[in-house]
C-alpha cells in the first residue's frame, strides 16, 4: 500500500523528510522561541506601562492599539528570521539534491523541474509555518492576560510574514539553482536582501521612481501588513515575485539544458514579471483590516471625500530626506490615495536633504489644486491637509462621529509566564524534538 | 538493436570531450566502455542520460530519434560517486526508487539479499563506507524499470570478493533481458562481465565489438603485435 502513492506524494515526503534531517531548520526552531520572547516580553512590558501599570498616566494607553503595541513587535521576529535563518534551509532543501546527487536521479524519472520545485516549496511552506508557532503561541498568550484580539488585523500580520517567508523561498531557492556551491547561494540570497535595503535607503534620499521602487521590496511590504494594511498591487507583486523565483529554480534545476538556453529562459521570465508587475502598480485596491483605522481617515471624511469627483493636485514643496515629507506621507497622503482615486501628487524640491532650501521661498508650501483653484497650506497634519482639501473642493467638513472613534485597549499587565514559555517551553521541545528524531533515525 | 548513438559531440570551451561518437547496444547485451581515464566516459554517458546537453548527435530507437527529455522510457543513468539521499535510511531510499521512479518492486528482497544489504536497511545512506553506497546505488539502478541502464564504474569501491559477486548479479540481470552498458576502467573486471566493449580515447571511439573483433581491429592497425587479451588490445587501441 505504502508503494502506491503518486510520485508527486513521494517528492513531498522525501522533502519532508530531508528537512527533518537538516540541522539548519533545527536551529531556525529553536531560535524562533528567544526572538519571539524578547519582542513580546518588550512590547508587553512597554504596553502595560504605558496602560498606567505601576501609576503611569493611563492617558495615552487610551489610544493603544495591540496592532502596533503587541503584533507588530511580536512578529518582527519572524522578519529576522526570515533574512537570517530562512534562507540556509531552503539552500540546504533545494541545493542538497544537487550537491549529492540525488537530482541526477531524479530528473531521469521524467519527473518535471516544476514538480520537484513545487514539492520543495509545500515543504519550505511548512516548515516556515512551523517556525512561525512561537509567534502564534504569543496570541493565545496574550489572550490570557485578558488583552484585546482583533483577529483581522492579526490575520494582515500573520498574511503579510507568510507572504515575506514565500519571497525568502522564492529568493533562496533561486539562488540554490543557480549557484553550483551552497555557500554562494546563501551569499547571493543575503546579497540580494542588502541590495533591497539600499534601494529602499536610495529611495528615501533619491525620491522619484526610486522611492516607488523601494515601495515594493519585502521591508515595506512586511511594515504595510503589520499596520493591518494589504493593498492590492504590493500582494499582486509580492505573488508574482514569488512566483518569478520558483520559475528561475524550476528552469536551473532542469539538467540537460545549455547554460545559454536557461539564461534566456530566466530573462524571458524576468520579462514577463515586469510587465505583471508594472501593471500591478496600477492597481489601487486596498483593505485596512486595523481595528483603529490607522490607514485610513473616519468613515465621515471619507464619505465627503468621495463626493470630490474632479481630478485633485497635490504639490509638495519638501525634500525626500525631510521629516516633514515622510510625517505628511504616512499621515494624510497614503490614506487620501486610497481614498480618492483621481490624485496626483507631486513632490518639488531641489536637494535631497532640504536643509539647504529652508530659507528659500516656497520651501515647506503645499499646493491644492481642484477644478481650477489652488490652495497652499504648510500643515501636514491629517487635519490640516483635510481642512485645505475641503477648502479647495468647496466643501464644508463633515462631523465627525465620536461614538466610532477607537478608544484603545490599555492593559496593564506584565508577561506573566512568558520567559518560561519562549525562554524554556519552546526551545526544550524544538531541542526534544530534533533529539528524538536523530535517535530514530 | 536496443538503441543507437550517433555522431555525439560534447565540447567544454575548447576541449572536445566527445567528438562524433557512434556505437549502438544490442538488446540484452552487456556493453563495456572502456578507457584510459578523461577519456569521456562519464560525459557520454551523461549525454545518453540528458544530464548533459549534447552539442550534436542522436540517440535512436527503433530508428526514430529520441530527445533527451523523452529518453526515461528508454534508459536509466547510475552515475559514479554520489550519495543520494544521505540522511535517509537504506530501506526508505530502495522504498523510495520502487515508488517514486515507479521501479521493479518484486525485485526489491531479491536485490538485498544479492547484494548483502539486509544489514544495512536501517542505517543512513551517508554514513556507510564506499564500498556500501555502491552496492546500494546498484540497488537502486537495478530496481528502475528502463530496458538499458549505463552505470558509470559499477566496481569502484568493491574488493575482489565484491566485485567477484557483484559481476554475477549484473550478469544475472542481463540474462534476464536486461541490458545493460557498464563504464569500467579496470581492463580485467571489463573482460570477465561484457560481451563486448566500446574503446574510448580522447572523446573518440576507437574500436567496438567482442576482443576477437577488436583484436583484429589491433592486428590491422599495428600488425606483427600479440593480441590475446583485452589489456593488450587495450593498449594498442587507445
Amino acid at each position: 500500500m505504502r508503494l502506491r502513492k503518486g510520485p508527486f506524494r513521494w517528492l513531498v515526503e522525501k522533502e519532508l523528510r530531508e528537512l527533518a534531517a537538516a540541522r539548519s531548520w533545527w536551529v531556525l526552531l529553536v531560535a524562533m522561541g528567544p526572538l519571539v520572547g524578547i519582542s513580546f516580553i518588550s512590547a508587553v512590558n512597554t504596553y502595560g506601562e504605558v496602560s498606567g501599570l505601576n501609576g503611569t498616566s493611563a492617558g495615552v494607553g487610551e489610544a493603544l492599539s495591540p496592532l502596533i503595541g503587541i503584533w507588530g513587535p511580536t512578529f518582527s521576529s519572524c522578519e529576522l528570521a526570515a533574512v537570517f535563518l530562512l534562507p540556509f534551509v531552503i539552500i540546504r532543501l533545494v541545493g542538497g539534491d544537487r550537491q549529492n546527487g540525488a537530482l541526477k536521479l531524479e530528473l531521469q524519472q521524467g519527473a518535471s523541474p516544476i514538480s520537484l520545485v513545487a514539492a520543495k516549496t509545500v515543504v519550505a511552506a511548512i516548515a516556515w509555518i512551523v517556525a512561525m508557532l512561537p509567534a502564534l503561541s504569543a496570541i493565545l498568550l496574550w489572550k490570557s492576560y485578558g488583552g484585546s484580539v482583533y483577529w483581522p488585523e492579526i490575520g494582515a500580520v500573520v498574511v503579510g510574514h507568510l507572504l515575506n517567508g514565500g519571497l525568502t523561498i522564492a529568493l533562496a531557492a533561486s539562488m540554490a539553482s543557480l549557484a553550483e556551491h551552497p555557500s554562494t547561494a546563501a551569499i547571493l540570497t543575503l546579497g540580494v536582501t542588502v541590495g533591497t535595503w539600499i534601494l529602499n535607503f536610495f529611495g528615501a534620499i533619491q525620491g522619484g521612481i526610486w522611492e516607488k521602487a523601494a515601495g515594493y521590496t519585502p521591508a515595506v511590504l512586511v511594515a504595510e501588513f503589520q499596520h493591518g494594511l494589504i493593498r492590492l498591487d504590493v500582494l499582486l507583486t509580492a505573488i508574482t515575485l514569488v512566483l518569478l523565483g520558483l520559475s528561475i529554480s524550476a528552469v536551473w534545476m532542469r539538467l540537460g539544458e545549455t547554460t545559454a538556453r536557461r539564461a534566456a529562459l530566466s530573462a524571458g521570465l524576468m520579462g514577463l514579471a515586469a510587465a505583471l508587475i508594472l501593471g500591478c502598480t496600477f492597481l489601487r485596491g486596498s483593505w485596512d483590516l486595523s481595528e483603529s483605522r490607522g490607514n485610513s481617515f473616519s468613515e465621515a471624511d471619507e464619505r465627503a471625500l468621495r463626493q470630490v469627483r474632479q481630478p485633485l493636485s497635490i504639490e509638495v514643496h519638501l525634500a525626500p530626506e525631510d521629516p516633514r515629507r515622510l510625517d505628511l506621507e504616512r499621515r494624510a497622503l497614503s490614506k487620501l490615495r486610497r481614498t480618492m482615486p483621481h490624485l496626483s501628487v507631486s513632490y518639488v524640491s531641489s536637494t535631497s536633504i532640504g536643509m539647504f532650501e529652508q530659507t528659500a521661498s516656497g520651501y515647506g508650501e503645499i499646493w491644492y489644486a481642484l477644478g481650477g483653484r489652488r490652495e497652499m497650506s504648510r500643515t501636514i497634519t491629517e487635519e490640516g491637509v483635510l481642512e485645505a482639501i475641503y477648502s479647495v473642493a468647496q466643501i464644508s467638513p463633515p462631523k465627525q462621529d465620536d461614538e466610532a472613534a477607537f478608544r484603545g485597549h490599555p492593559l496593564p499587565t506584565r508577561p506573566i509566564g512568558a520567559r518560561v514559555i519562549f525562554w524554556g517551553i519552546w526551545p526544550a521541545a524544538f531541542a526534544l524534538a530534533a533529539a528524538v528524531r536523530r535517535c530514530r533515525a | 538493436m536496443l538503441l543507437e548513438v550517433q555522431g555525439l559531440c560534447k565540447r567544454f570551451g575548447d576541449l572536445a570531450a566527445l567528438s562524433q561518437v557512434s556505437f549502438h547496444i544490442r538488446t540484452g547485451e552487456v556493453l563495456g566502455l572502456i578507457g584510459p581515464n578523461g577519456a569521456g566516459k562519464t560525459t557520454l554517458f551523461e549525454c545518453m542520460a540528458g544530464v548533459l546537453s549534447a552539442d550534436e548527435g542522436v540517440l535512436r530507437v527503433g530508428g526514430r530519434a529520441v530527445p533527451a527529455g523523452q529518453r526515461s522510457g528508454i534508459l536509466f543513468y547510475v552515475p559514479d560517486s554520489i550519495v543520494p539521499w544521505g540522511s535517509q535510511p537504506v530501506g526508505w531510499a530502495l522504498d523510495y526508487t520502487v515508488g517514486f521512479f515507479r521501479g521493479r518492486g518484486d525485485l526489491r528482497n531479491e536485490l538485498i539479499s544479492e547484494l548483502s544489504l539486509e544489514p544495512l536497511l536501517g542505517r543512513r545512506i551517508g554514513a556507510l563506507s564506499k564500498g556500501q553506497r555502491k552496492r546500494i546505488l546498484l540497488a537502486i539502478g537495478l530496481l528502475t524499470s528502463q530496458p538499458a541502464l549505463l552505470i558509470d564504474e559499477p566496481f569502484e569501491g568493491l574488493d575482489l570478493r565484491q566485485t567477484r559477486e557483484v559481476a554475477g548479479v549484473l550478469r544475472s540481470h542481463a540474462g534476464r533481458g536486461r541490458t545493460l552498458f557498464l563504464s569500467i576502467h579496470q581492463i580485467g573486471d571489463a573482460a570477465r562481465i561484457c560481451d563486448r566493449f566500446v574503446l574510448l580515447s580522447n572523446g573518440q571511439v576507437r574500436g567496438q565489438g567482442d576482443v576477437g573483433e577488436l583484436a583484429a581491429l589491433a592486428q590491422a592497425r599495428a600488425p606483427g603485435g600479440s593480441y590475446s587479451t583485452l589489456e593488450e588490445v587495450f593498449l594498442a587501441l587507445t
